[in-house]
C-alpha cells in the first residue's frame, strides 16, 4: 500500500510542482517546451508505475495506450472536427477499452511472458497505424488543435500557459493515483506483486484486480497521449513503438517505481538529460544506457530510493544524536521504526 | 560536429575592412544527425557548408551563422527544435528536413510563424500540393517528380507490363502512383503493386518471388538507404537481372552508398534529379571542391544542401532580412546549379528541374558511374490542390 | 502460382527460420538455464556482424570472419558476464530487462561510433555468390548455405544436449539448478559457458545474415523482437521449443506476407498473442 501522505513523498511532489510552476513562469521558450514534455512523460510514467510498481507487472507496451489516446484525440479533432471535450472523452474511453482488453488478454501471463505479451500488443498497434493510410501512416497526422479556453481568459497557444496547465494536470494525476493506491485496492495490488499465490490462498481472485489496474493505467497513459498530441499539435506512430515504451519504463525505473512520485522525478530527469546531453553529442543513447545500468547496479530503487536511504540515514544520525543527548528517551526508537522497508526492483518479478 | 556555430567570414571582413553595419543572419538547420537518416543529414550539411563557402561572399559585409539542430527523424522532436529555432534563437530562415513526417509536423507552425523554410530533401507531394505554404520552398524534389518521367520512359522503351515494389509508407506509395499514372497513360499496365513493411523488411525474398510470379516484363522499385542496399543485393542473388530488368527511383543507387551495393547495382536503370557525372562547369567546380574537402564523391543529397545554401544566400542578399521579401526573392531566383538549370514554380513553391534517366555502368577506372540515357527537361509537378497566387 | 513459386517461398521461409533458430537457441538456453532475460541478445548479433565485417575487410576471408567473429564476441560476452551479468542472476527479471535494455541502447551507439551510421556491404564468399538451378527453380546459393548451416546447427546442438555428459548436465541444471548443484554440477561455470556460447551463436547468426541484409547499427534491435517471439512461442529453455518456435515464426511471417499482404507484419504478433492465450508457457517449455 502507498501511504499517500508520506512526508518525504509529499515534500518531493510539492517541490516538483513548485519547480515546474516556477520554471513555466521564468523559463525561456525552449525551457517551457521541455517542461511540457516532462509533464507528459511524468503522467505516462506514473500510469506505468501503477502496474510496474505495485502488482509488479512490467509493461513494455504502454506506447499502445499513449498512442491510442493521442490518435483518438487527433482523429476526432483534426479529421472529424469534434469539439475538444468530446475528443478527450473519446480518447480516454478508447484507451480505457484498450487497457481493459489488454488486461483481460494478459491476465494469466507472468514475468517474461507478461513483458512479451504487452510488447506484442504495442507492436501490433504500431504496425497497424504505420500501415493505415487514413491515419497518415508513417507521416502521422498534423493540424491537431489545442483546447480553446478563451472563455476562461486562457490562451493555450502561449507556451507558458500551456506548460503551467500540464504541470497542474500532472499534479492532479498524482493525487488521483495516490488516492487510489492508498485504498484497499492499492493494498491488494501490492500483495499481488509480492506473492500472487498467497493472495489467491486468502480467497481473493487476483484477475479482476489486475484487469482493473491495467484499465486505469491504460487510461492514464491515454491521457498522457492526449496531452502529447496537444503539445506537439501533431501525432505520429512512434508513440506506439516499443522503444518509446522502453523509454517510459526507463524513466519510471530511474525515478524509482512503487513510489508514484519517483517516476515523475525520473521523467523530468531523463527529459532534461536528453536535451542537455544532445546539446553536445549525438550519441544520447550511450548515456541513457549507462544510467539504466547504473540504476540497476546500485540497487535498482531509483532516485527516490536514494532519497529514502538518505532520509533513513539522516533519521539514524539524528536519533543517535538525540539518544546521546537524552539517554533513555524512547523517541529515537519510534522514529527508527517509521522507516518501513520497501522492496526494490531487485525483488520484483520473481514468482 | 554538432552545435558548431559556423561563422562564415566574408571576403570584406577577411580583408580587414571595418564592417559598421554588417549584420549576422541566422539560419536554422533542421536535419537528422542520429537515427536512420543520420548519414543523409550529414551529407546535406556537408553540401550546405560548401555552398556557403562558395557563395556567402555575395552577402557583402553580412555573415551567416548556422544553427544545426538534430531532428532525430522524430516528428515531435523536429517540431520542438523548429519552435526553438524560431521563437528562441529568432532565426531568419529555416532549412533542411529529410523526413516527410518531420516536414508535415512543422508545416503548420512554419506557415503560422511566417518564417521561410527551404526544404532540402523531404519529398512528400502534399507539401507542395494541398498542404503547400507560401513560406515553404522546396529545392530538392517531389516524390512524383522523380518517378513520373520513369513511367514515361518505360513506356517509350516498349515495356507493356511492370510490377512495382516499394516500402509501405507515404513516399513509397507516391512514387509508385506517379510512375503508374504516367506508364498507364502511355498504354502500359502495372500488374501488381507490392508494398513491403517500412523499415522492417530486410528479407525481400518472399516479395521478389512474388514479383517474379506476376510474369511482368520489368520491375519498378523505390527503396533508399539501408533498404536499398539489401534490396539490390537480394535482387541480384535471386538471378533476376536477366529475367526481370530493374527500373527505379535513383535513390536506389545513390552515390552515397553505391559502393556498398557494389556490382549488384550494374545494369539497373534509374531516374533522378542529379547525376554525379553531369558535364557542366558548376558541377565540375562543385564535385572538385567537395571531393577535396570531404574525400568522397558528392551525392544528390549534397547537391540539395549546396543549392539550398546558395538560394538562401541569394534571397538574403535581395531581402536584407525581411521575411516576406525573402520569400518573394526565393520564389523568383534562378541559377545554374550542378544539377543543371532549375527554378521555383510560383504556383506550388516546388522546384522545376531536369530529371535524368541513367543506367549504372562500370566506368573506365572501374568505379560504378551513371550513363545518362535520356533527360526529361524542366519536369514540373501539377498544382495538386495548391493555391499559391502565381 | 506455379509449384516453383511455392517451393521458392518454402525455401524463403525455411531460410528465415534457420536464421531465427541459430539466434534464438542461445537466448532460450540462457533463459531456461539461468532464468535470465537478455534483451541484449540482438546486440551480440549486430556486434557479430560488425566484427565479422572488419575481419572480412582485414583478411578478405568470409570463412575467417564466420569463425573469428563469434569467438571475439564470446570473449566480449565473457567480460560482460564477469562485469555485470553474474551479479544480476538473482536480481529478478525487471532488473535484468532494464540492465540489458541499457546494454541495447549503449550497444547501438558504440557501433555507430566505431562503424558509422550507414549500412555496410558484406560480400558473400565467391563460392556462394550467384544462384543455383534446382528442380527448375532458381535460388540464391547463399540462402541454401544458410539453410544447410541452420540444419547442421540443429543436429549438432541436439547431439550436444542429448548425447553428451555436458548436455546432460545442462539439462539437469535447466530442470533443477539446486538439485544439479547438489549432485556436483558446477552450475555457475555451466551458466558462464552457456552464456558465452549463446552469444557466440548470436554473433554467428549476425555474420551469416550480413551478406543478405547488410550490416547497420539498428539490426540488433530489429531482430530482437522476432527472436523473443520465437523463444516465448517455443517455450523457455528447450531445444525442441526453439526449433518449433523458429519454424512457426519463419513460416507464419513469410506466408503471412504472401497470403495476407494487408496484415503483413501483424500476423507474427497475432501468433504470439494467440500462443500466450492458449499456452501461456509456450509450446515446449523445458519445465512444465
Amino acid at each position: 500500500m502507498l501511504r499517500l501522505f508520506d512526508p518525504l513523498r509529499t515534500l518531493l511532489a510539492l517541490l516538483l510542482l513548485l519547480a515546474g510552476l516556477w520554471w513555466a513562469r521564468t523559463g525561456d521558450y525552449f525551457g517551457r517546451e521541455i517542461l511540457a514534455e516532462m509533464a507528459v512523460f511524468a503522467i505516462a510514467a506514473m500510469g506505468l508505475d501503477l502496474l510496474a510498481g505495485f502488482p509488479r507487472l512490467v509493461s513494455m507496451g504502454h506506447g499502445l495506450f499513449v498512442g491510442i489516446g493521442a490518435y483518438g484525440y487527433a482523429v476526432a479533432t483534426a479529421l472529424w472536427g469534434w469539439s475538444w471535450p468530446a475528443a478527450i472523452l473519446l480518447a480516454l474511453a478508447l484507451s480505457a477499452l484498450a487497457g481493459l482488453l489488454v488486461g483481460l488478454a494478459t491476465v494469466r501471463a507472468r514475468d517474461v511472458f507478461y513483458i512479451m505479451a504487452t510488447l506484442a500488443f504495442g507492436q501490433m498497434g504500431y504496425v497497424w497505424v504505420v500501415r493505415s493510410a487514413e491515419l497518415g501512416g508513417d507521416d502521422g497526422l498534423a493540424g491537431v488543435p489545442r483546447p480553446e479556453l478563451a472563455a476562461l481568459g486562457l490562451d493555450l497557444g502561449d507556451s507558458a500557459t500551456f506548460a503551467t496547465l500540464l504541470v497542474l494536470l500532472a499534479a492532479a494525476v498524482y493525487l488521483l493515483l495516490g488516492r487510489l493506491l492508498a485504498s484497499g485496492f492499492g493494498r491488494t495490488l501490492v500483495a499481488i506483486g509480492q506473492n500472487e499465490r498467497r493472495v489467491r490462498a486468502l480467497g481473493i481472485a487476483p484477475g479482476p484486480y489486475r484487469v482493473a489496474a491495467t484499465t486505469v493505467s491504460g487510461t492514464v497513459a491515454g491521457f498522457a497521449g492526449v496531452l502529447a498530441a496537444m503539445h506537439s499539435m501533431y501525432v505520429s506512430p512512434e508513440l506506439f513503438h516499443w522503444t518509446w515504451s522502453g523509454e517510459v519504463l526507463t524513466m519510471a525505473i530511474l525515478g524509482g517505481v512503487g513510489s508514484l512520485v519517483g517516476p515523475a522525478l525520473g521523467a523530468a530527469a531523463v527529459v532534461w538529460l536528453k536535451y542537455a546531453v544532445s546539446g553536445w553529442t549525438e550519441y544520447w543513447g550511450l548515456f541513457l544506457g549507462l544510467f539504466l545500468i547504473l540504476a540497476v547496479w546500485t540497487g535498482g530503487q531509483g532516485l527516490y530510493g536514494y532519497l529514502e536511504r538518505l532520509r533513513a540515514w539522516l533519521l539514524r544520525t539524528l536519533t543517535r544524536q538525540e539518544e546521546a543527548d537524552a539517554r533513555g528517551d524512547r523517541t529515537g526508537q519510534t522514529l527508527r521504526r517509521s522507516h518501513r522497508h520497501r522492496p526494490g526492483v531487485a525483488a520484483g518479478g520473481e514468482g | 560536429m554538432r552545435k558548431r556555430y559556423l561563422a562564415v567570414a566574408t571576403a570584406a571582413l577577411l580583408a580587414g575592412t571595418t564592417a559598421v553595419a554588417a549584420r549576422e543572419y541566422k539560419v536554422g538547420l533542421l536535419l537528422p544527425y542520429s537515427g536512420v537518416y543520420a548519414a543523409l543529414g550529414k551529407e546535406i550539411q556537408a553540401g550546405f557548408e560548401l555552398g556557403l563557402e562558395h557563395y556567402a561572399a555575395e552577402l557583402g559585409e553580412d555573415t551567416i551563422r548556422l544553427l544545426p539542430e538534430d531532428t532525430e527523424v522524430k516528428p515531435a522532436v523536429g517540431l520542438t527544435k523548429a519552435k526553438k529555432l524560431v521563437l528562441q534563437d529568432k532565426v531568419d530562415v529555416l532549412a533542411g528536413l529529410v523526413s516527410s513526417g518531420v516536414l508535415a509536423a512543422v508545416r503548420d507552425f512554419v506557415d503560422g510563424a511566417k518564417v521561410p523554410l527551404v526544404v532540402a530533401n523531404a519529398g512528400n507531394i502534399h507539401a507542395t500540393g494541398k498542404q503547400c505554404s507560401r513560406y515553404i520552398i522546396r529545392v530538392s524534389f517531389s516524390n512524383a517528380q522523380i518517378t513520373r518521367p520513369m513511367g514515361r520512359y518505360m513506356a517509350e522503351r516498349g515495356l507493356k507490363t511492370v510490377v512495382a515494389m516499394a516500402p509501405d509508407y507515404a513516399a513509397g506509395r507516391q512514387d509508385v502512383e506517379a510512375m503508374r499514372g504516367a506508364f498507364e497513360a502511355a498504354g502500359g499496365k502495372v500488374l501488381k503493386e507490392i508494398y513491403t513493411p517500412f523499415r522492417k523488411t530486410k528479407d525481400f525474398g518472399p516479395y521478389l518471388t512474388e514479383a517474379q510470379a506476376t510474369g511482368a516484363e520489368a520491375l519498378f522499385v523505390f527503396y533508399a538507404g539501408g533498404e536499398a542496399i539489401s534490396f539490390m543485393k537480394q535482387y541480384a542473388s535471386f538471378g533476376l537481372k536477366d529475367k526481370l530488368p530493374l527500373y527505379a527511383a535513383g535513390f536506389l543507387t545513390s552515390q552515397l552508398y553505391r559502393n556498398a551495393i557494389g556490382e549488384a547495382a550494374l545494369g539497373s536503370i534509374n531516374s533522378l534529379h542529379y547525376v554525379t557525372t553531369l558535364d557542366n562547369p558548376e558541377n565540375a567546380r562543385f564535385q572538385q571542391a567537395f571531393q577535396q574537402k570531404y574525400g568522397r564523391v558528392a551525392s544528390e543529397f549534397a547537391v540539395q544542401g549546396y543549392d539550398a545554401a546558395r538560394l538562401i544566400v541569394a534571397a538574403l542578399a535581395a531581402s536584407k532580412g525581411d521575411k516576406e521579401k525573402f520569400v518573394d526573392a526565393a520564389r523568383t531566383t534562378t541559377f545554374a546549379s550542378p544539377r543543371g538549370p532549375w527554378r521555383i514554380d510560383p504556383a506550388t513553391n516546388n522546384i522545376v528541374q531536369n530529371i535524368y534517366v541513367y543506367q549504372i555502368v562500370q566506368g573506365p577506372d572501374g568505379r560504378l558511374v551513371e550513363k545518362v540515357l535520356k533527360v526529361y527537361e524542366n519536369e514540373q509537378d501539377p498544382p495538386n490542390g495548391c493555391q499559391l497566387a502565381g | 502460382m506455379t509449384a516453383a513459386y511455392w517451393l521458392t517461398q518454402l525455401l524463403n521461409a525455411l531460410q528465415y527460420s534457420m536464421l531465427l533458430f541459430v539466434l534464438s537457441v542461445g537466448l532460450t538456453v540462457v533463459f531456461g538455464l539461468m532464468n535470465f532475460v537478455n534483451l541484449a541478445h540482438g546486440t551480440f548479433y549486430a556486434l557479430g556482424a560488425f566484427i565479422g565485417w572488419s575481419l572480412l575487410r582485414a583478411t578478405g576471408s568470409f570463412w575467417l570472419a564466420l569463425v573469428g567473429a563469434p569467438l571475439l564476441v564470446a570473449a566480449i560476452a565473457a567480460v560482460l558476464y564477469g562485469a555485470m551479468i553474474a551479479r544480476m542472476q538473482r536480481a529478478g527479471h525487471l532488473a535484468q530487462v532494464l540492465a540489458t535494455l541499457g546494454l541495447v541502447f549503449m550497444g547501438v551507439e558504440v557501433m555507430r561510433i566505431i562503424w558509422g551510421d550507414f549500412a555496410l556491404d558484406f560480400a558473400a564468399p565467391p563460392l556462394l555468390q550467384g544462384h543455383v538451378q534446382l528442380f527448375g527453380l532458381v535460388y540464391p546459393a547463399y540462402r541454401l548455405f544458410v539453410i544447410a548451416l541452420g540444419l547442421l546447427a540443429m543436429v549438432a546442438l541436439w547431439l550436444l544436449l542429448e548425447r553428451t555428459a555436458l548436455g546432460a548436465m545442462v539439462r539437469a541444471a535447466v530442470d533443477h539448478a539446486d538439485m544439479a548443484a547438489a549432485l556436483g554440477v558446477r552450475v555457475d561455470r555451466l551458466f558462464f559457458g552457456m552464456f558465452c556460447f549463446g552469444c557466440a551463436l548470436a554473433a554467428l547468426a549476425g555474420v551469416v545474415a550480413a551478406p543478405i541484409f547488410s550490416v547497420y547499427p539498428g539490426m540488433g534491435i530489429e531482430i530482437l523482437i522476432p527472436t523473443l517471439i520465437v523463444v516465448v512461442v517455443g517455450g523457455l529453455g528447450s531445444l525442441k521449443g526453439a526449433v518449433a518456435g523458429s519454424l512457426l515464426v519463419g513460416f507464419v511471417d513469410t506466408f503471412g506476407q504472401v497470403l495476407l499482404p494487408q496484415l503483413a507484419g501483424i500476423v507474427v504478433y497475432a501468433l504470439l498473442a494467440l500462443t500466450l492465450l492458449l499456452r501461456p508457457q509456450g509450446l515446449f517449455p523445458a519445465r512444465a
